[in-house]
């Protein structure tokens, strides 16, 4: 038998990455956002722990979902580089590489993001702390969560526009998607700078929403071009394969 | 067809671009990583958290800079990575992708890391709910933080010792570099590795890491001036 992945078609593949694309974003929404909006009060260690403790299961739900939302990036991504692989073999490797390492990190701040539940309910072993100490060090962890994520980000940014470029140099997929997640990417990369970031919100908020949304529907709705993608997949084929990449081969 | 259109076709076919580039790639990151330890140098005091603690506070900007120029550093040293892959995979194609995932994993250790060194400014931020804590309890946390930056560096090292040990060997088996700088990407392999007990590289400290830094400087260098045999890359890659 076959394996269904890789007998799947570039279509089904497209819809798939979209899916993906979604889940990513409302499950790591959720947990990342949503969740941690509605329980920490910014600078107030007693509310947040209040709120932590009183809705206890909607943070572990918060911290599954943040997970989850990883593993849905590595599916993504990996649906976006076979999609991708006849454009440029070597640059579609790099963007799974380059997110991988994102991923990594993305999946590492789930820790920080339960660690204050460890801290809130340890009981006789952290005596040695006050109540208050602990409440504060919970507030130190969850902003440690924010900060290991705002390093996933520079990561995905990066992703961004390796992706924007390949989709722009792809046939199958209209250019100017390729050029706004490209441009989204740009938004994410100045989380190099969190304070930088953070007095830019406004536009990489607009600039992400822009990129990811139209190619996220893009994906579902229309997937991509299934004779263009044969074309460019067989015209590889035959040019790059025993090639090191980064060349541009004379088709 | 003209000859000039012939003759790019042949030089567009050729690796020497692949591997220039990667030296070019090599450099950047030999420059960024140099420039993020330049720009944060003297700002943390072993084992003095007073000092420390100051530091950060008065050059908080400069630290935050040398941080960010070693994701950029990061970042580089995964497309060195992927460049790697490519270059060797005519040699041993499995070798090579195990070399890279090993590299993959340290890259990840390494900004992972990177945390611990944005942790100190969260507990020295002077924000009002951290006044619970003794103001020396805060700048002992962020050294704390900053020790546990060294020893996630210590962790990647050794996934790096595995990737130069991997890098050497296809080196050695390839036909289109010099074998001599195999032989040294291996030790430089086997210096990372020594951090797997950190007495023993603290011990053995600094000809471990001079051993390193001098063989990829080494084999940057070739790339970026000699490139690779292209003669016989063609022949390894048409026969693999």
């Amino acid at each position: 038998m076959k394996d269904p992945i890789a007998e799947a078609s570039p279509r089904f593949r497209a819809r798939m990455a979209g899916a993906f694309q979604l889940l990513e974003a409302l499950t790591a929404g959720f947990g990342q956002v949503i969740v941690l909006d509605r329980l920490v009060v910014a600078g107030n260690g007693a509310a947040t722990a209040a709120n932590i403790l009183g809705h206890e299961r909607l943070f572990w739900l918060g911290f599954a979902s943040s997970l989850i939302g990883v593993a849905c990036h590595i599916a993504w991504a990996l649906l976006l580089y076979e999609l991708l692989k006849p454009v440029n073999r070597g640059l579609s490797l790099l963007a799974a590489f380059v997110i991988l390492v994102g991923c990594a990190i993305q999946a590492l701040t789930s820790l920080f993001y339960v660690a204050p539940l460890l801290v809130l309910t340890g009981g006789n072993s952290l005596s040695a702390f006050t109540a208050e100490q602990l409440q504060a060090l919970g507030l130190v962890l969850l902003r440690l969560n924010t900060y290991a994520f705002d390093i996933y980000l520079v990561f995905f940014g990066f992703w961004c526009i390796l992706i924007g470029y390949l989709i722009f140099r792809s046939t199958f997929l209209p250019r100017v998607l390729g050029v706004l997640l490209a441009i989204s990417g740009l938004g994410w990369v100045t989380y190099l700078s969190p304070p930088l970031a953070n007095h830019l919100w406004p536009f990489i908020a607009a600039a992400s929403a822009l990129g990811e949304i139209p190619l996220e529907l893009w994906l579902m709705v229309m997937g991509v071009n299934a004779q263009r993608w044969q074309e460019q997949a067989s015209a590889a084929g035959d040019w790059r394969s025993p090639r090191p990449p980064l060349i541009q081969s004379p088709a | 067809m003209s000859t000039a259109v012939m003759m790019k076709r042949i030089a567009e076919a050729s690796p020497r671009p692949s591997a220039r580039i990667t030296g070019v790639v090599y450099l950047l990151y030999f420059l960024t990583a140099v420039l993020g330890g330049f720009l944060m140098r003297g700002i943390v005091v072993d084992g003095d958290a007073v000092a420390t603690a100051n530091n950060l506070v008065a050059h908080q900007a400069l630290f935050r800079l040398g941080l960010a120029t070693g994701f950029i550093a990061t970042a580089c040293y995964i497309v060195v990575t992927a460049l790697f892959y490519e270059l060797f995979k005519p040699v041993n194609r499995g070798l090579s992708l195990l070399a890279a995932f090993f590299s993959l994993v340290g890259c990840a250790i390494l900004a992972f890391g990177s945390l611990f060194q944005l942790a100190p400014f969260v507990v020295l931020g002077g924000s009002q709910y951290l006044s619970v804590f003794k103001v020396e309890q805060l700048r002992a946390a962020a050294l704390m933080f900053l020790e546990l930056n060294t020893l996630a560096v210590n962790i990647c090292l050794v996934f790096f010792g595995f990737y130069d040990l991997l890098i050497g060997y296809l080196i050695f088996r390839s036909t289109f570099l010099p074998r001599i700088l195999g032989v040294l990407m291996a030790l430089a392999g086997l210096g990372w590795l020594t951090f797997l007990s950190p007495p023993l590289a603290n011990y053995l400290s600094p000809y471990n890491l001079v051993l390193g830094f001098l063989a990829e400087l080494l084999l940057m260098l070739w790339l970026l001036v000699k490139g690779v045999n292209v003669q016989r890359w063609k022949e390894q890659a048409s026969t693999a």
